[in-house]
């Protein structure tokens, strides 16, 4: 069982979702999140001035996965929020210990 | 001080002495252009007040107020019943009626506040991210339109020329630029700029109500553009067949067609560019129909939507009643007001159970939706019918708002705040609704009561006035509603072919605030900051 955390941008989450679906997986949590990376802020107008925004928003979205999966949703998430320009977000994977469904108790791999 | 100080340094230098004469010498060359800019102006326009009848204006003022004030308690009283015949010996205007001058500008000043229930209604209904563009539109709309309606749109909507578009007095004065205006207009009695104010805030309307079928996807040029076509050309001219002093649809047989406050001229006319532009432009990015698996992308406050409708139906109590023109007709104001607020009544309340039972939901977007359509429905009808006329009317707006969305919806007509179905369909169907509902007892408000004479009462076909004035609703209707129609076609292409009307995929998804206006509407101050 592992999470795969990506941060995207907005627009390309409809997208996302429907590919995920596309190979079977079931749910996902996602928030809208500002950040910046190397892409940094952008410059904004308010009453004829610029400002700069330091934090651009973002999509991060939360799937826990069984191992054998991994592999599979991190490319179909890699290429379809993939715009070729900066800003595109990025991808991270770490391990889950533990996994309980509230409703059932039940645990592990059944629980996801 | 120190300015000062280096100015004086900087003087003594003789290259920068040189430099500062030249730069001098410039910007008093520069003034000097400027106030010859202002002269030569002032010389052509000279002195547009109105000056035709000024210097009698007073004297038949004097004559009017004898006769004016016996005139308005007969009006009163025997308004529905009997017809006040205009007194003999009224003066033909022109003498500026006090009191209808004052209605008229109240009307408009409340007409005018609809343009911020349009913009809060179509602010509501669009997404975040281009909430700043729809609240500029809604601003700059009023302003290209009002410099449109001084320049050339009052003189062609309703100067004096020929059926289907008007430009001054018909005595070879023109009217651009509002020149060589009389002092009240035609026969009404009302001073000429009231007339204007409120004819401007009912053509802001038009081109505003074209935008709501527009928004999330036309770029900022192209809603310049666009814009300048409906509220400088088409609203004008197309106005001109049914509301100038000799439109032809005033003189067509058997019976002249009516539009009381404009179901067609408004209504249609700005809903039938709008259905225009929303072909023309395709649907918003991602925007999935029901037949393909979605539906409408939701409206990001509710809220502004809602407080948006309510304060339409404001500023529609000066739309309908102040087209009377007259204060006079006192009874006729008073049913005007009352049709209208029966209609929007039964227009939210059948929209909203018809829409009931497929969601078992109470559906708020559909019911604000189906109040305007109620009112936008009795625009045409509301002088002529009963209070009872005007709950059906409304009732079957209504429904018709729900079959229009629905229509849009097979057709994969993107339509963000439902223009067409509330606007155009129900102007077609409030104005042909005079031609079934009008009940026979009223005729036309005069600038001293109302004329309830036999020879000018409009009876629909369920009174027992047979189809003459039915025919004459869908003559005029289809002849104003087609027309604009393909006009509407036509203006929409030719701004798409000067690749403004719609943004850049790129814009789309950014969102049009930030790619057209530089900002959010709601930008976060945690995470910026201001320089």
């Amino acid at each position: 069982m592992q999470k795969i955390e990506a941060i995207i941008k907005p627009f390309k989450l409809d997208e996302v979702k429907a590919a995920l679906a596309g190979i079977g997986i079931q749910g996902m949590t996602v928030s809208e999140v500002k950040g910046f990376g190397r892409q940094k802020g952008q410059t904004e107008i308010y009453r004829g001035s610029e400002y700069t925004v330091d934090f651009l928003p973002k999509i991060k979205l939360e799937i826990v996965v069984e191992d054998k999966l991994v592999d599979q949703a991190v490319e179909v998430i890699q290429q379809t929020a993939h715009t070729g320009k900066i800003g595109d977000g990025k991808i991270f994977i770490s391990p889950i210990t533990k996994a309980m469904r509230i409703r059932t108790k039940e645990t592990g791999e059944a629980a996801v | 001080m120190n300015t000062m100080k280096r100015f004086i340094e900087k003087i003594k230098d003789h290259g920068e002495r040189k430099y500062f004469l030249a730069l001098l010498g410039g910007k008093l060359l520069g003034v000097g252009l400027s106030f010859l800019v202002v002269w030569a102006v002032c010389t052509y326009f000279g002195n547009s007040s109105p000056k035709a009848h000024a210097d009698e204006a007073p004297a038949k003022m004097e004559g009017m107020k004898m006769e004016a004030a016996p005139a308005a308690p007969a009006a009163t009283p025997g308004a529905t019943a009997a017809p006040a015949a205009p007194a003999p010996d009224v003066p033909n205007p022109p003498y500026v009626n006090p009191m209808n001058t004052m209605w008229v500008l109240i009307a408009a000043f409340l007409v005018f506040f609809m343009q911020a229930g349009f913009m809060f209604l179509e602010a509501g209904f669009a997404r975040t991210r281009e909430t700043v563009n729809v609240l500029l539109e809604g601003v700059v709309d009023t302003c290209l339109c009002g410099i449109l309606f001084w320049a050339f749109g009052f003189a062609w909507m309703f100067g004096h020329g020929n059926g289907f578009i008007g430009w001054g007095d018909g005595n070879g004065h023109t009217w651009y630029f509002l020149h060589n205006l009389p002092a009240t207009y035609e026969s009404t009695g009302i001073a000429i700029y009231a007339y204007v104010l409120f004819q401007f805030a009912f053509a802001d309307c038009a081109s505003t109500i074209t935008s709501g079928a527009m928004l999330g996807r036309t770029g900022f040029w192209g809603d310049l553009f666009y814009s300048f076509g409906v509220s400088g050309f088409l609203y004008p001219i197309f106005g001109h067949w049914a509301w100038g002093p000799d439109g032809w649809l005033n003189t067509i047989k058997p019976a002249a067609f009516h539009d009381f406050a404009g179901s067609t001229v408004v209504h249609t006319i700005g809903g039938m560019i709008a259905l225009a532009g929303a072909i023309v432009l395709g649907p918003r990015l991602g925007r999935k129909f029901k037949r393909d698996g979605g539906g409408a992308m939701p409206g990001h406050n509710m809220t502004i939507a809602a407080v948006g409708t309510i304060i339409l139906w404001f500023g529609w109590y000066g739309f309908n009643p102040g087209s009377t023109l007259s204060i006079m007709d006192t009874a006729g104001c008073a049913r005007v007001a009352i049709n209208t607020t029966f209609a929007a009544c039964a227009g939210a309340l059948t929209a909203m159970f018809y829409v009931f039972p497929r969601s078992k939901k109470w559906d708020c977007g559909m019911t604000m939706n189906g109040l305007l359509a109620g009112l936008v429905a009795i625009t045409c009808p509301c002088y002529w019918v009963s209070p009872f006329g005007s709950l059906c009317i409304g009732a079957i707006a209504g429904v018709v708002v729900v079959w229009g969305t629905d229509l849009l919806e097979y057709l994969r007509i993107d339509d963000p705040c439902g223009a067409w179905p509330v606007h155009g369909l129900n102007g077609i169907w409030g104005t042909i609704s005079l031609g079934l509902f009008a009940t026979g007892e009223y005729g036309m408000p005069t600038p001293t009561g109302a004329d309830n004479s036999a020879g000018s009462v409009v009876t629909g076909l369920f009174y027992g006035g047979g189809t003459a004035q039915l025919v004459a609703q869908v003559i005029g209707n289809m002849a104003i509603g087609v027309g604009v129609l393909i006009a509407g076609f036509a203006l929409m292409y030719i701004v798409k072919a000067t690749g403004t009307l719609r943004v850049s995929k790129e814009g789309e998804q950014e969102g049009l605030d930030i790619h057209e206006h530089g900002g959010e509407a709601y930008p976060e101050t945690v995470t910026s900051k201001l320089n």
